[in-house]
């Protein structure tokens, strides 16, 4: 049993005996102290796509998932091709599939993903929860700040926009958390 | 087409759920003809915003509407045609099968709460897919085109300005609520402010700043929780419905909570209204007054975004200038803050802040209203 505020994309539920596969979840603070969760899901049997409301502590039958390591192969296209690390069976996910972590997919990436399999079928791949990527451009150091409170905008190399700290310059590496969209955690080291 | 509908409220705290169902309910029933339960965990709160009601029965009717204890040992009752839970609370369990086992499956709206952000358009009329394979809609009301509205009684703003025009039926009902402010020989009557508001650390600041005032000031303040701020200012115990006390030009009245009508009536004869949560918030809109909106406090200071959500929207069409001191004053009254300087500063506004206040209601009473989105919804769906 997953409550509406655990689903997050990869997670699949169970609704009138149909597989539903959460491709995109977004947390928002309701009146009072609740809370909403808004999803794009997959109907897994028919390909349905659907937008959803749930509210934070909605309760719903969610489906146990095969997770297995992969790693990118290459991207054709809107198609991503996914490597079972373990005994190389190539897999492809059209870019709708991935749509939560697509922002930090990029050619040549060598992270270690989660490839989520329903009935020996992958229907998503979660990235680890902190990633490193090279920023490809920003705007140089506008107030000299060292503390990493003051932000600027900053582009990786797959067109990706984030906030970085002011320091950070092009070509440094930079760990990025890739929960809840994805943000800023410091310079890698 | 006259479909049935249950409403179910938990009340959590205070006074706004069962407010704003009770409101949806009347209206449904007057406006629309339809056929309402209201089902309600608390009756005794009910029954203060709706003197005659009997806290212990397990039915009752009031302008229509039959109001339905909610007890927790639930007793199986067949689901109407449209099932409102407000503000998300919970269904009983066998009430969820019942709709699931009913030919055909009523609608199921969750009506959530009012909110000015800009994510609620796209959320609004969503389904949910639930587990039991019933599907259920998000209902959002909300200031923007493309939510739900807001509630608001059909010729409800033509009674307002039909009241403002009548001096003597604002003297008559303030008279009714024992209201007699006292015309001072220069300024003529004082200024009446109505303050409905949870507990507010500045409000010492606020009270100063009214006291001093060149002008006279009437504060109108129903029983509610602001009292016990009231009485550490005033230096008094046990504040009560009909208490008066006046410091300098500052004369204080607290009122017995009133039925929802005379509290519209009660924000129409005010300048300036201060009000809080949801069902206030809103009826002060269409007062056309300018106000300072309390909001309901929340976790990880989760309500700011949507004070300034509401902000953004309401500040359009003001000069930089008033819309800077009336942010300053919503902001420091929310945090708690002393209000002397911000307050100072927003009477320099007062006659802008008059006219805008005026305009938004204008323009809000353009939308339809939250019972009419509702109804053409469920008409819609069938």
């Amino acid at each position: 049993m997953k409550t509406g505020k655990e689903l997050k994309p990869g997670t699949v539920i169970r609704i009138d005996n149909d597989p539903w596969l959460v491709q995109k979840a977004e947390f928002t603070k309701s009146g009072r102290n609740s809370a909403i969760m808004k999803t794009k899901l997959k109907n897994l049997l028919t390909g349905y796509k659907t937008e959803t409301v749930y509210s934070a502590d909605d309760k719903l039958d969610d489906v146990i998932l095969d997770r297995k390591e992969a790693t990118l192969s290459f991207i054709s296209g809107d198609s991503y091709t996914f490597m079972d690390t373990s005994d190389y069976t190539m897999y492809e996910l059209n870019a709708e599939d991935i749509e939560a972590v697509l922002p930090f997919v990029e050619e040549g990436m060598t992270d270690v993903c989660e490839a989520v399999f329903f009935e020996d079928r992958l229907v998503s791949v979660e990235l680890p929860t902190t990633i490193v990527r090279v920023v490809d451009y920003t705007e140089g150091s506008a107030r000299g700040d060292t503390s990493g409170k003051v932000m600027k905008p900053a582009k990786l190399a797959n067109g990706t926009e984030l906030q970085v700290a002011d320091f950070i310059e092009i070509g440094d590496k930079i760990e990025i958390d890739t929960r809840e969209g994805g943000s800023y955690k410091g310079r890698a080291k | 087409m006259k479909a049935s509908w249950d409403i179910f409220c938990t009340v959590v705290d205070n006074f706004g759920d069962v407010g704003v169902t009770f409101r949806l309910a009347r209206q449904l029933v007057a406006e629309h003809g339809m056929e309402v339960r209201l089902w309600v965990d608390d009756l005794s709160v009910f029954a203060r915003l709706c003197p005659g009601a009997d806290a212990q029965a397990v039915q009752q009717w009031h302008d229509g509407v039959s109001v339905c204890f909610w007890a927790k040992d639930w007793q199986p009752a067949e689901p109407a045609d449209v099932v409102i839970e407000a503000f998300a609370c919970h269904l009983p369990a066998a009430y969820i099968d019942a709709m699931k086992a009913r030919n055909p499956r009523p609608l199921w709206l969750n009506l959530e709460y009012l909110s000015a952000e800009e994510w609620v358009t796209g959320c609004h009329g969503l389904p949910s897919l639930q587990s039991s394979g019933i599907q259920k809609f998000f209902f959002f009301p909300g200031f923007r085109t493309s939510t739900g509205g807001l509630l608001r009684e059909a010729g409800l703003i033509e009674r307002r300005q039909a009241f403002e025009q009548n001096p003597a039926a604002q003297q008559a009902f303030l008279a009714s609520l024992g209201i007699c402010p006292q015309a001072d020989a220069e300024q003529g009557p004082p200024r009446l402010i109505s303050l409905f508001a949870y507990e507010h650390a500045g409000l010492g600041s606020w009270l100063d700043c009214l006291a001093f005032d060149d002008r006279k000031t009437h504060l109108l303040v129903p029983e509610g929780r602001i009292l016990g701020d009231l009485e550490r200012w005033l230096g008094v115990d046990a504040l009560k419905a009909g208490d008066l006390n006046q410091r300098n030009a500052l004369t204080i009245q607290v009122l017995p909570f009133v039925r929802q009508e005379d509290y519209d009536r009660l924000l129409w004869c005010c300048a300036f209204n201060v009000v809080r949560g949801e069902d206030s918030f809103v009826r002060a809109q269409w007062a056309g007054r300018p106000l300072i909106w309390h909001i309901y406090e929340q976790d990880d200071d989760a309500h700011w975004a949507k004070l300034d959500a509401f902000l953004e929207l309401y500040l359009a069409g003001l000069s930089t200038e008033a819309g800077q001191a009336l942010t300053e004053v919503w902001r420091h009254w929310n945090a708690g803050q002393t209000m002397t300087q911000s307050w100072n500063t927003l009477e320099k506004h007062r006659a802008e802040l008059a006219a805008h206040a005026e305009r938004w209601c204008l323009e809000q009473a353009l939308q339809d209203d939250l019972t009419t989105a509702l109804v053409t919804f469920y008409r819609n769906w069938i």
